[in-house]
């Protein structure tokens, strides 16, 4: 995609956000603009790395990254960052991604059905060995290390 | 999404709304339906199962499909899956800043992190032997090497060609983790949370499985669970999906798909006799 269009879709995207934490939580769109225009800026911060650093890595990858450096301690900007996200609730972005991520298997409901039981189960068991996997795993982990 | 030369879907910026601007109506309307409705917490024995508006708002977008209320079109439904990364890389930039104000979490925890990862591990093995006894043949190893997101099933589809029925499986549980995933990963994320066996950081960390719609969706219930800790699951989660993103492609490659293939070569044989009779199945 063009650049013009990552910001007009974030644009959009933002705008959906600031609605969903209006509405589920009692945010008013002023008091979130900063946050959204924190948040575009990084995402499209991420976009341009994609698209100029030859290093094959998701573009969440770059915003989770970026996010991160803009709120540490050695970032500049960083008390602005972390007060203007405060007032985007953590889920109000997730509402928007749910719509398009429900309406992008839309076409596979009859190939879901069609699929059968089985299909299900074996997914179910995929889905619960890798997240309780990484319980066990990272507790392992963080217990040998004395995180935790 | 990489730094090849792209071409472009749209001739411009006009083009792409002539398609696409029903998508985003009905996104909105989708808000409003959604957040209104709100969280709902539903009390099952000790604890609660939290339902969240994204999953109202995953199912309202499956209805509108072109299979069943038909107000979208297939070329819609294809845009939309494009837009799900738009819509994702906010979320993720919030996590970053909370990643960013809790640095000295990170910084505690140290290399020990960078471990994250391996534990996805357990899918397959816990998942293969269910397979077979399904009556699955060589889908299994598609179907249970990982929780199949795209980059999984286009190594899949790289290693045993697309017409494999590994290939085929692989795309199964796409589909599956598609439709019911993100709802699963909340509500099961709900689930082991209440038994307390981990420590809340973890299944913050733990949540970072490679799929940034399912890390959203078990780290929400997490936080709900444990309002006090919200802070440091979301911080853990960020770190944890960003690890994943980096290395899962490695140890997915490297490690889960033959490991994965291996054990189901060793299984079969001695599961063959129990597993169920393959009826005449439809093939996707």
């Amino acid at each position: 995609m063009r650049y013009i269009e990552w910001l007009v879709l974030f644009i959009l995207g933002a705008i959906g956000t600031g609605l969903a934490n209006f509405i589920g939580y009692d945010v008013g769109f002023m008091d979130s603009l900063p946050g959204l225009v924190v948040l575009i800026v990084i995402s499209m911060i991420a976009v341009v790395c994609t698209k100029v650093i030859p290093l094959k890595l998701p573009i969440v990858a770059y915003c989770s990254i970026i996010g991160l450096l803009s709120a540490c301690p050695l970032s500049p900007i960083r008390e602005f960052v972390i007060q203007a996200a405060n007032n985007i609730n953590f889920t109000a972005p997730f509402t928007m991604v749910g719509a398009f991520a429900g309406l992008a298997v839309s076409d596979q409901l009859k190939t879901f059905i069609s699929q059968g039981w089985k299909i299900l189960i074996v997914g179910i068991f995929v889905m619960t060995g890798t997240f309780l996997g990484s319980c066990i795993w990272d507790q392992l982990v963080l217990s040998v290390s004395g995180v935790i | 999404m990489s730094g090849q030369k792209e071409t472009y879907v749209y001739a411009s910026l006009k083009e792409r709304f002539k398609t696409e601007w029903l998508i985003f109506v009905l996104a909105f309307v989708f808000i409003l339906i959604a957040d209104n409705i709100g969280q709902i917490e539903v009390v099952v024995g000790k604890g609660k199962l939290i339902l969240f508006p994204i999953f109202y708002a995953i199912i309202l977008g499956i209805l509108c499909g072109p299979q069943v209320l038909k107000i979208v079109k297939p070329e819609h439904v294809k845009a939309a899956s494009k837009l799900v990364v738009v819509g994702i890389c906010p979320f993720i930039a919030k996590l970053g800043i909370t990643a960013g104000a809790n640095i000295e979490l990170i910084l505690d925890a140290g290399p020990a992190l960078l471990l994250h990862g391996f534990g996805n591990l357990l899918g397959p093995i816990l998942a293969v032997p269910v397979a077979i006894l399904l009556g699955m043949k060589r889908e299994t190893v598609g179907a249970c090497h990982s929780i199949n997101r795209e980059y999984h099933m286009a190594l899949i589809n790289n290693i045993y060609g697309p017409d494999s029925d590994e290939a085929r499986g692989s795309l199964s549980i796409y589909i599956v983790g598609g439709m019911v995933g993100t709802i699963y990963f909340g509500l099961m994320a709900s689930v082991i949370g209440m038994t307390g066996w981990f420590h809340p950081q973890v299944m913050g960390l733990a949540s970072g499985v490679g799929a940034g719609i399912m890390m959203a969706s078990s780290s929400a219930s997490l936080c709900a669970i444990y309002p006090e800790m919200a802070e440091t699951i979301t911080t853990m989660a960020s770190v944890g999906e960003t690890i994943a993103g980096i290395t899962g492609i490695y140890i997915t490659m490297f490690i889960a798909i033959p490991l994965c293939d291996k054990y189901y070569s060793v299984l079969e044989p001695k599961l063959r006799k129990l597993a169920l009779k393959p009826r005449e199945e439809k093939s996707v």
